[in-house]
């Protein structure tokens, strides 16, 4: 039984690695990790090239993390603290609303499920802090928040909205992982569907009208609890015509 | 609709931005602008050696370079200075298996052109400075080698190179056997520079990056035997 094949965005980033420092198309393991956990097939979308034809191939799409995106998109000033990847705004942007125009199933992650907003028409706030007065929904890089000792910056509850689809694949509250300083303003077409309850930014958006649109503003790949990932997996190999993907053991 | 072009990545631990030592998968960026530039859609293919379902995403695949294959794949011991990256051999010699049995157009690069030798039943030098008793190949860390490499008249390769048969390369291992595939380049101290296997539409091999220095002659031909 063939696996459904989930594409995912990933940076053209310079990096340093064993020694070597260059531009590399790049993605953290952890992303291709969760994919084949959940029973897909992974394969990595650079932003370089601007085509959509690639989707026509592919099952299921991921958007993943990274940079801010350009306000510019939402008709908005830059914000000292933003920080903007426009060869990935360029390309997402339009491999997103390409996407959702042929209903391939998406999901969203962090910047990802910001991409879906401005996609769909929305915008962001550029900089948490500035809204709600404090900064624990960016946990420090390297940590895990999820760690029985770890700070209080970086962890914190999502709560759903009952009737959705987050609520029926996440139950009505759940405590997630936290590293991003920008969050979703206007979700646009899409529906808020999760909040952080302590401060009610927006933690998850969905569309119920397409067969699966869902962004999370955490990092599900980065922990344990894979829900969403099966739930792409299991969209894909429906559309894709497949049983329902096999667990990775 | 272009040919999709995937080609094979690293896993290493990584540092950018304020992220250290990330275990990432990556590939260098010249590859996917090779293969953009020459009309295709490139997409990195981390390793999985599940199965090699993917291939049925590709017109083309691109082996890319890297560390060293794991002797135990042609029946030798590892000698000290090589070094191994068993989750990308197993998941590539799956691939490159099924891509040659399919008939898929293959590219391999460096560590490319060595999987594919070594999945024809060929072998490699394991420490090229032992055979040659020189550095010319992999001059030092980071750097670089260039020369001259001759073409067998009427092979793919010498077409494609035409006059300008300069080479950049950087590695320490060589194809000592090629296994069931023809030697149609060397360097002149003998190393093996090409490799091709006539008998499928699409399959070379070379030791040098023709990724780099924006060389489209390699990646040109991949994406139009993909697109045939």
């Amino acid at each position: 039984m063939r696996r459904p094949l989930i594409g995912l965005t990933a940076y053209a980033q310079h990096v340093q690695y064993s020694g070597n420092e260059l531009m590399a198309g790049m993605l953290p393991m952890t992303y291709v990790r969760a994919v084949h956990a959940t029973g897909g097939r992974a394969v990595l979308i650079t932003p370089d090239d601007p085509g959509t034809d690639v989707l026509e191939s592919l099952d299921g799409i991921m958007f993943s993390g990274g940079g801010d995106i350009d306000p510019a998109y939402w008709g908005a000033e830059p914000h000292p603290a933003t920080d903007i990847d426009p060869a990935r705004d360029t390309a997402e942007l339009m491999l997103m609303k390409a996407a959702l125009e042929m209903d391939l199933p998406v999901l969203g992650v962090c910047r990802g499920q910001q991409v879906m907003a401005v996609a769909g028409g929305g915008s962001l706030h550029q900089h948490l802090p500035d809204v709600i007065g404090h900064d624990r929904h960016r946990a420090a890089p390297g940590t895990d928040p999820l760690a029985a000792d770890a700070a209080a910056y970086g962890r914190h509850d999502v709560v759903t909205k009952t009737g959705s689809r987050a609520h029926a694949l996440l139950g009505g509250h759940l405590t997630v992982n936290s590293f991003h300083h920008q969050a979703v303003d206007d979700p646009g077409t899409f529906t808020p569907t999760g909040w952080c309850p302590d401060d009610q930014v927006i933690e998850i958006i969905e569309d119920p009208r397409r067969t699966f649109a869902l962004g999370v503003q955490w990092h599900p790949e980065r922990t344990g609890d894979l829900r969403v990932f099966a739930a792409l997996a299991e969209a894909a190999a429906r559309r894709a015509g497949l049983a329902r993907p096999a667990l990775a053991a | 609709m272009r040919p999709i072009i995937g080609i094979t990545t690293y896993v290493e631990p990584a540092s950018w931005g304020v992220w250290q030592d990330l275990d990432t998968t990556l590939v260098p960026h010249a590859y996917t602008e090779a293969v953009t530039r020459a009309g295709g859609r490139a997409v990195l293919l981390p390793p999985d050696d599940a199965d090699a379902d993917v291939l049925r995403l590709l017109d083309g695949l691109v082996l890319s370079g890297g560390a060293d294959l794991d002797p135990a794949l042609y029946g030798a011991a590892a000698e000290p200075l090589t070094v191994t990256r068993p989750d990308r051999d197993s998941a590539e010699m799956l691939l490159t298996r099924a891509a040659l049995a399919a008939d898929l157009p293959v590219l391999g690069v460096c560590r490319g052109i060595q999987m594919l030798a070594v999945a024809a039943g060929g072998a490699l030098h394991q420490h090229l400075p032992d055979v040659l008793g020189h550095e010319k190949h992999r001059p030092a860390p980071g750097v670089y080698g260039s020369h001259e490499a001759r073409f067998t008249p009427g092979s793919r390769i010498a077409a494609l190179m035409g006059d300008d048969r300069e080479v950049h390369c950087y590695h320490h291992q060589g194809v000592a056997d090629p296994g069931t595939l023809i030697v149609t380049g060397r360097a002149e101290d003998g190393t093996v520079e090409a490799v091709e296997d006539p008998a499928h539409r699409f399959v070379l091999g070379v030791q040098w990056h023709p990724e780099l220095y924006s060389d489209q002659r390699l990646f040109g031909a991949l994406v139009t035997a993909a697109t045939a």
